[in-house]
């Protein structure tokens, strides 16, 4: 399988805080990478890294195999017209969907492909459509984002992201700002691009959705990635105390399973 | 109440106060063509956070904010020809010291415009491979302009108001007139009550226009 991405000593600090203490990923096409861990722990902060939202410290991070940044004399330089194509590659979804309130959702799906790859408005309209279809919300595509539930306009903002075609793509902790019944048509979505074969990594606190969704799990704690493995392994059989710890914090309080009578 | 009204001799000089509510409102349209212009810059260097703009931008900012635009006015007409080897007219003195103003309050309604708008907006466009001018004028602007149309139409209402300063300077607007008519026929009460009515009948419309605006600012979210 070829590589997609990969991450190499990535450090990211805030003034004095080192959020980021030297992580190193390798993701391969149609990978889906889930990462877990407690807030602060730095998880959000390596998602942003990888589409440059926050530019590394150090390390270096390599798009299907080309280095990110020109490298002079020991130090990165990071030209914001490199970044800004590097992120036409790379979709995102955030956690407050920050769909465009004064665009239609058909009009929010189209503006990528309008404004970044200069796409005639033939093709914009069709790459809308078509991944507005894809999200099963092409029946909205002339309602404004203030008309839809979250939980649609998480979709549609999956849908903006995909219709850049985008080699790999990010969320954010795309279901924690859904009430929990919205929770789940979003995932569904996300679960369907996982089966379609697209690149993922995924932040999130839905433990049972990365279970299900993914083909490797990161324990992220202070910095760096404690454990890693197959779901199975790190949600299941976790052997890091730390891991152990955050999984019995989130099993506390479990509904019963149903008993069959 | 034995004051005798007698607007016909305001008819006599209609002709007069026809060119100077001209001069009124291509003096105002002017002004607030540029200050709006030139003002979104002004407004975009206070908000860029790069100090080297900032600085000379706030400096811009507060000296145009916080002295009288009648001084601005007289101290164009009167000071360039002393500092600068050429005189300037009427008309350019008073459309500096306006123009100058309404930029100096338009960048600040424009700053704050900018700055209403959330920071995953910004995020958003970003993460598309939009370049920072590109968020500005798909993304930023078309939410932030919406919700400046308020203010800069009340600054609109104001700036027209403000041309009649430019009547010390001997402009040829319609209070300058108004004041060459009245000392030639002795009827200040008259032509000043017809500038005023002038003057209402051009603003009232658009302070209704502003209200219309505040009203549906709603639409789209």
């Amino acid at each position: 399988m070829t590589e997609v991405l990969r991450i190499e000593g990535l450090r990211k600090s805030f003034g004095d805080l080192e959020v980021l203490s030297g992580i190193d990923l390798t993701v391969k096409k149609g990978q889906t990478i889930v990462i877990i861990g407690a807030s602060g722990s730095g998880k959000s902060t390596m998602l942003r890294c990888v589409n440059f939202m926050e530019v590394p410290t150090a390390g270096r991070i390599y798009l299907e195999t080309q280095a990110v940044g020109l490298e002079n004399n020991g130090t990165v330089q990071y030209p914001e017209n490199e970044l800004a194509k590097l992120r036409a590659r790379v979709g995102m979804v955030f956690q407050h969907f920050n769909l465009f309130p004064h665009m239609t959702a058909l009009q929010n799906v189209m503006e990528g492909p309008r404004t970044v790859l200069k796409c005639d408005l033939e093709e914009c309209q069709r790459r809308g459509k078509k991944y507005l279809k894809k999200v099963g919300l092409d029946w909205k595509a002339d309602a404004f984002p203030s008309q839809l539930s979250g939980g649609q306009q998480q979709r549609i903002a999956i849908a903006r992201a995909l219709a850049m075609e985008p080699e790999i793509m990010l969320f954010d902790e795309a279901t924690s700002a859904l009430d929990p019944e919205l929770v789940g048509e979003v995932l569904e979505t996300m679960k369907e691009l996982a089966d379609e074969g697209m690149t993922m990594i995924i932040v999130t606190h839905e433990l049972g959705f990365a279970y299900a969704v993914a083909d490797k799990v990161l324990f992220l704690s202070e910095g760096r990635i404690l454990e890693q493995g197959t779901p199975s392994e790190v949600l299941t059989y976790p052997k890091k105390d730390g891991t152990k710890n955050f999984l019995r914090g989130h099993g506390t309080f479990r509904l019963p399973e149903p008993q069959i009578e | 109440m034995d004051y005798n009204w007698d607007f016909s001799s305001i008819l006599l000089y209609k002709q007069l106060f026809w060119i100077g509510l001209q001069n009124t409102v291509i003096l105002g349209s002017v002004c607030l063509v540029l200050g709006l212009f030139f003002g979104l810059f002004v407004g975009a260097a206070r908000f860029s956070g790069k100090l080297w703009l900032y600085y000379p931008a706030t400096v811009f900012v507060e000296v145009f904010r916080n002295t009288p635009v009648l001084v601005q006015i007289m101290w164009f007409f009167f000071a360039f020809p002393i500092i600068a080897p050429f005189r300037i007219d009427a008309f350019t003195a008073a459309s500096l010291g306006l123009t100058l103003n309404t930029i100096a309050f338009s960048s600040e309604i424009y700053r704050a415009g900018l700055q209403s708008i959330a920071k995953g907006q910004w995020e958003a466009g970003k993460a598309l491979g939009m370049s920072y001018s590109e968020q500005m004028r798909r993304v930023i602007l078309p939410q932030s302009i919406r919700r400046m149309l308020p203010a800069f139409m009340n600054r609109a209402v104001e700036l027209f108001k403000m041309t009649s300063l430019a009547s010390v300077i001997a402009y040829g607007e319609l209070v300058y007139q108004a004041k060459v008519i009245s000392t030639i026929e002795f009827n200040p009460i008259e032509t000043y009550t017809t500038v005023a009515l002038v003057f209402f009948a051009v603003l009232f419309p658009m302070t209704i226009i502003v209200r219309r605006f505040e009203t549906n600012n709603s639409v789209g979210r």
